[in-house]
């Protein structure tokens, strides 16, 4: 993440070769983003609907961090640089949006400047051309804490004069806006992925004179968003933005009922080669029964899903009907699902009881309780294959059919200090009673069953405990109440952005180890006084760490980069072994027939909708 | 109770005793609960459901010799028992209510779920009825400050938001590894258990105290005061056994109430782990992502069973209010 | 009898207030999910975790945040009136949120409720006057078969029988009249209604039936049958009304109960109402929308109780003011 570079050459030279490494690697059920043979059509509407938008930041771009959130954002906001909107790798490349160029850097790497395009304007009701100062103060709101900015870490300490204070946004001293089509970054530090976080939604450039009036509490302007991007939420050109008391919310967004985006005139398409906008619009309405929302697409009232996974009564549909096949979209995602092992609750502190673990769990039985081959490639190590590039070759606990192998595993547990008969069976008492933790809905709790079964087979015998998404993820990303949890099968990890880091750094280094909101789940590297200062049993055995590794892959950049990172994959599945990798995700996309062009934005894991194409007539 | 809401009487009226022998009286006298028994004998309905629920308890006894004869474990996982999509099998010669997502075979569990509706059906109404009596004499008894307070309190209980409450703290005690007050109420059984006591008991402490506060004023009662007796022995030895007519009739009309108010937590799913099966949760499993469209045995038969008991259970409640109380006769 | 309202009053405010600081205890002290953190996103410093306690108005003292909010109830917030905050979720107005959630269950509850009254009320009355007979065995069956079938089954059956093989009904999901006119809207609910109905229609018919004999058998009957009245009126006019009458408060109650949103039937036909919301803000622990739900759902009982006592009362002069 952070590192020493060398220039901007060296930068796309790594790219390079991160897109060649990847290209390379094997992809099971990649990227088929098939489109329908008709021709591309403009115009329509794209119909979509969505069990819930799941904002947690009201949708707020300054702290709205979720890949669907940002989804909308691309068909509403420009950043300086943008991507492209498709599959693979290509997808993951920065380019100028707002920006005429990549930007120019400064040899000593601190000094960033960027130059912004003719002919953009906001949209209405603002109607101006964008300028610098506009950005400016998109990094001002980040840093007034009322606004709860969640990727504000990216920035903070990043450039200089940027740190969180309360109170309004106020003027940051490492930006300039010398004149209003150029921007200057000043960093303290070199830092090699400056670039890509300047392609993050809370960066887009926000008017001062509707967002004063949003300056706590946080969320407010998230009904008001004024576009920059070829569409703009329905009723923007109805808003008052004269004073503060007369801005009401557009009405295209409600948040528990829809969203509904309509073209922005202000936007020019010579100004921006990222975005097709083909539909004249997008209307996303909230309908919490999923069921409901794949049937509506085969009857043809919407034109295709969203984030949501297809029940497997629908996958097994469009799967074997060779006429239905071309409708299912399956793409990759960065992501991984994953057994969350804790290395300080017993039995899991044992090593051995880990990799006994990782040979007895039922890899294709999960994938079968997620709906099948479509849903995901079975995952032999951590990080995605489009991450570091280790294939699917590398699977040190592969067994045949991928459905567990006993022999396997009792040998390991034969050597851990809670088999002391060497019966290839936990027998200590510690191991029965353990908890499973997991979530309250489905795929999840199908699967529960089998992940239950194979623990047993080697005497671990769990207690499983479902519940609710949010708070299965808060029991565990808080370190007192994470430490009662054995084994967890409701954690997923997506990557931020293309970078491998995003998958070693949050998830097993010491330092993301804070009693709150900790990302490392399976307490990696945790030392005996952070165990004391957040109040839990230190194993006897102590803790695995992986600090080292980590640091020492940090400074390196392009093909080095990549190959320490797939080192330190290695050494987590074989020294440390905190997870069983369950599979890499796909998302699976059902369309109607009344989309004529699909389009997957590698960046936010979903449809790219601003470049999807429908043949209906449908207004907004 | 019904399904939906919380609890309510049926249709009795508490206000007056069971009057045995007023109706029936031969020339022979015979005991009030001989009378009680030959009305009921004669009731055709009541005895089904007396059968009926005899046999699922031998069921619920019996599920491991069944499964054993099967040959498939409650929570025994078959790979052929699920497509390459996840989806299960239907009913066949090795399967005979078919299989659920996880390869689980459904008759197997749907009889061991009879288990989990019949342990907590009567834990939990035995544990509202022991509750429910006591505070109900005593409030009826001994009337006043104390009479007030206990009559508030099921007042309360009985006008807060039932399922809301009862999703509540399911999940405020699902969270901890040893539960709710200090591991007594762990999640799982003793969770459905004291959450549907909880709410259970003041429906019958509502009656109890109605049928107490006319049985005070009864002359047995005066008989006893001028011989002596301390309250205590009163309620315990005078009231109490005169009670026990409604109290049998009512905790038997509770208890599919309580059945079906475990199903309805198991089917918004309170935890209850999977390893229990519960027909409620198997209900649940089937209507996640609408699959009973396509495995409709995982709805119909635990569905059916359900059903089969709570009904047994009126039809001997019925009877047994019927025989012990023949004002309300059919 | 004043005197009596009013105490009664008092008491249903109390209640109230009683409940909401329940509710208050049961969902902050003990929450399964702690909205501050749950909202603090992904990767949350403490510095953010509490600037969001902050938003939320958690990091104050439980007390001071439980007085504010009754201040804001009585007094209005920047809401509008009642003053029941924001939705944590979703940032919405807490007030409207409840209105439009409530204009769901309301119309599902009175369908429901009139389908119940006729179909339940008649049935109890065939069945009492000529108790034995075909009729009656058959009015009793149903009812028993309602009052011991679990509602989400029911619905269930009824989605896989008549929707998902037969074709003639419509889908779940609520198609508000607004957006696509009352037919839809009507089709939609017909199932719903139906199926909330019979179990409520199968309670109805046996109470209505064991009224009825009761009040049939008592001695003014019969006297009025001496008179020569004919069987038709001594049933309607004496019989009917005695027996009518607590089904008539009966009805009150149960209908004020339906406000806590009949979660079973809404969760199973996935109608957007009160149950539904309930359901999904204690997963989320959505505190505001919690205790909101649960002021509407108790004041609705509580108030009808209090309906339901006074018209008791008044058309029943036996019963006495306690």
């Amino acid at each position: 993440m952070r590192g020493s570079r060398k220039g901007l050459a060296l930068f796309v030279l790594g790219l390079i070769s991160l897109l060649i490494a990847t290209a390379c690697s094997s992809n099971n059920g990649g990227g088929s983003s098939t489109q329908s043979n008709a021709p591309v059509t403009k115009g329509g509407t794209y119909r979509s609907a969505t069990s819930s938008f799941g904002f947690v930041g009201d949708f707020d771009p300054v702290g709205e961090y979720t890949a669907v959130g940002f989804s909308y954002y691309q068909m509403l906001l420009r950043t300086l640089l943008n991507y492209t909107g498709e599959a693979g790798a290509a997808g993951l490349v920065p380019h100028p949006d707002l920006a005429t160029d990549l930007g120019t850097v400064s040899s000593d790497g601190l000094t960033y400047t960027y130059h912004l395009k003719d002919n953009i304007k906001f949209g209405p009701p603002i109607n101006r051309e964008i300028t610098s100062s506009d950005i400016k103060y998109a990094f001002e709101r980040i840093d007034s804490s009322s606004l709860v900015a969640q990727y504000a870490f990216y920035y903070d300490g990043v450039i200089q004069g940027m740190a969180q204070h309360s109170g309004p946004p106020r003027n940051i001293s490492g930006i300039d806006t010398p004149d209003p089509k150029t921007i200057v970054f000043h960093l303290t530090t070199p830092t090699s992925d400056f670039p890509a976080r300047l392609s993050l939604a809370a960066t887009a450039p926000v008017p001062e004179e509707v967002a004063k009036c949003f300056t706590k509490p946080a969320g407010g302007y998230g009904n008001d968003i004024v576009s920059s991007g070829p569409y703009m939420i329905q009723g923007a050109d109805q808003m008052d933005p004269s004073s503060c008391s007369t801005i009401k919310p557009m009405s295209g967004y409600d948040p528990t009922s829809h969203l509904i985006l309509v073209r922005n005139p202000n936007w020019d398409q010579s100004t921006d080669n990222l975005r097709k906008a083909y539909v004249n619009g997008l209307n996303m309405s909230i309908d919490s029964n999923v069921d409901d929302i794949f049937n509506k697409i085969s009857s043809g009232s919407l034109d295709g899903s969203f984030y949501e996974i297809p029940p497997p009564t629908v996958l097994q549909k469009y799967s074997t009907d060779a006429s239905l096949k071309p409708y299912m979209h399956i793409d990759p995602q960065n992501t991984t699902y994953y057994l969350s092992m804790n290395l300080i609750v017993p039995p899991f502190d044992d090593i051995h009881v880990r990799k006994a673990v990782n040979w007895i769990i039922d890899k294709a039985g999960i994938q079968k309780a997620w709906g099948g081959p479509a849903t995901g490639t079975i995952a032999g190590h951590i990080m995605p294959p489009s991450m570091a590039g280790l294939g699917t070759d590398y699977n040190p606990y592969g067994t045949p059919g991928n459905t567990g192998d006993l022999a396997k595993a009792e040998a390991e547990m034969k050597q851990s200090k809670y088999d002391p008969g060497h019966t290839g069976k936990c027998t200590d008492p510690v191991c029965n009673g353990v908890i499973l933790l997991n979530r309250n809905e489905p795929p999840w709790t199908d699967a529960e069953a089998g992940v239950v079964a194979a623990l047993a087979k080697i005497g671990i015998n769990v207690k499983a405990r479902e519940l609710e998404s949010g708070a299965a993820y808060q029991t565990i990303d808080t370190v007192k109440t994470g430490a009662q949890v054995g084994i967890s099968m409701n954690p997923r990890w997506g990557a931020d952005y293309g970078d491998p880091n995003t998958f070693a750094q949050p998830l097993f280094s010491s330092q993301a180890l804070i009693p709150v909101g900790t990302s490392n789940y399976s307490m990696v590297g945790m030392t005996s006084a952070q165990a004391k200062k957040f109040g839990v049993t230190y194993p006897a055995g102590g803790v695995p760490s992986a600090d080292s590794q980590i640091n020492s892959c940090l400074p390196k950049t392009g093909q080095d980069r990549e190959t320490c990172f797939q080192g330190f994959d290695k050494y987590l599945m074989e020294q440390v072994v905190p997870w069983v990798p369950m599979f890499w995700a796909n998302q699976v996309t059902i369309t109607s027939p009344t989309v004529t062009n699909f389009a997957f934005d590698q960046f936010t894991g979903f449809i790219a909708l601003q470049n999807v194409a429908v043949s209906n007539n449908a207004s907004p | 109770m019904r399904q939906d809401q919380s609890i309510r009487a049926d249709q009795v009226d508490a206000g007056a005793p069971a009057q045995p022998g007023s109706e029936d009286d031969v020339a022979v006298g015979k005991s009030p609960w001989q009378l009680f028994w030959r009305r009921f004998k004669r009731d055709k309905f009541a005895l089904v459901g007396g059968v009926l629920i005899i046999l699922l308890i031998a069921i619920a006894l019996l599920a491991p010799l069944i499964a054993k004869m099967v040959g498939h474990g409650p929570n025994e996982l078959f790979d052929n028992a699920t497509n390459e999509f996840g989806l299960p099998i239907g009913p066949s010669s090795k399967f005979w209510f078919g299989a659920d997502r996880s390869g689980r075979d459904v008759f197997v569990r749907t009889i061991y779920g009879a288990r989990t509706s019949l342990a907590v059906a009567f834990l939990a109404t035995g544990i509202a009825t022991a509750i429910g009596v006591t505070l109900g004499v005593i409030a009826g008894y001994i009337g006043g400050s104390v009479d007030t307070v206990i009559s508030r309190l099921i007042d309360v209980v009985l006008s807060l938001p039932l399922l809301l409450f009862a999703l509540g703290i399911s999940a405020a005690c699902s969270v901890a590894k040893n539960g709710c007050l200090h591991g007594l109420v762990q999640p799982g059984l003793r969770l459905v258990v004291f959450i549907i006591a909880l709410f259970t008991w003041p429906y019958l402490a509502r009656i109890v105290r109605g049928q107490v506060l006319s049985l005070r004023e009864r002359e047995f009662i005066e008989a006893s005061h001028s011989m002596g007796a301390g309250e205590w022995r009163i309620m315990f030895a005078d009231i109490l056994p005169n009670l026990a007519a409604p109290i049998i009739v009512y905790t038997t009309l509770i208890i599919p109430s309580n059945i079906l108010f475990e199903a309805a937590l198991s089917f918004l799913g309170v935890g209850i782990p999977q390893t229990t099966p519960s027909w409620g949760r198997m209900l649940a499993d089937a209507s996640n992502s609408q699959l009973f469209t396509y495995a409709w045995w995982m709805m119909l038969f635990p569905g059916i069973f359900l059903l089969v008991t709570t009904l047994a259970f009126n039809l001997l409640g019925d009877g047994l209010r019927d025989a012990l109380d023949p004002r309300s006769r059919r | 009898m004043w005197r009596y309202i009013v105490r009664r009053l008092v008491w249903v405010v109390f209640v109230l207030l009683f409940i909401t600081l329940l509710t208050y205890v049961l969902f902050y002290v003990m929450p399964p999910t702690d909205p501050s953190i749950l909202f603090a996103g992904k990767h949350p410093t403490p510095q953010v975790i509490a600037q969001v306690r902050k938003n939320l108005g958690l990091d104050r003292p439980f007390v001071v945040q439980y007085f504010l909010y009754l201040k804001h109830i009585v007094v209005g917030d920047q809401y509008g009136w009642p003053g029941l905050g924001f939705s944590f979720t979703t940032g919405k107005a807490v007030r409207s949120l409840i209105m439009e959630k409530l204009a769901v269950t309301f119309a599902l509850s009175l369908g429901a409720s009139i389908v119940w009254l006729l179909i339940g009320v008649p049935i109890g009355i065939i069945s009492a006057i000529k108790p034995g007979s075909v009729y009656d065995r058959v009015g009793m069956g149903f009812a028993l078969f309602f009052v011991s079938a679990p509602v989400f089954w029911v619905g269930l059956m009824f989605l896989w029988i008549f929707w998902s093989k037969l074709h003639i009904a419509a889908g779940t999901g609520y198609y508000p009249i607004s957006q696509y006119g009352v037919f839809t809207w009507a089709n939609h609910m017909i199932m719903p209604w139906v199926v909330l109905a019979l179990v409520f229609a199968a309670f109805y018919a046996r109470m209505v039936r064991g009224n009825l004999i009761e009040t049939m058998s008592e001695d003014y009957i019969r006297t009025a049958r001496a008179k020569g009245i004919s069987e038709r009126r001594v049933i309607v006019k004496h019989g009917l009304r005695a027996a009518l009458t607590p089904v008539v408060t009966m009805f009150g109650i149960d209908f004020g109960l339906l406000f806590g949103g009949a979660i079973i039937t809404e969760t199973v036909f996935n109608l957007q109402g009160l149950g539904l919301l309930s359901v999904q803000s204690v997963n989320n622990g959505d505190l505001p929308v919690i205790v909101a739900i649960t002021l509407v759902a108790s004041f609705a009982v509580t108030f009808m109780n209090l309906v339901v006592d006074i018209v008791y009362a008044y058309l029943d002069p036996r019963v006495r003011y306690t």
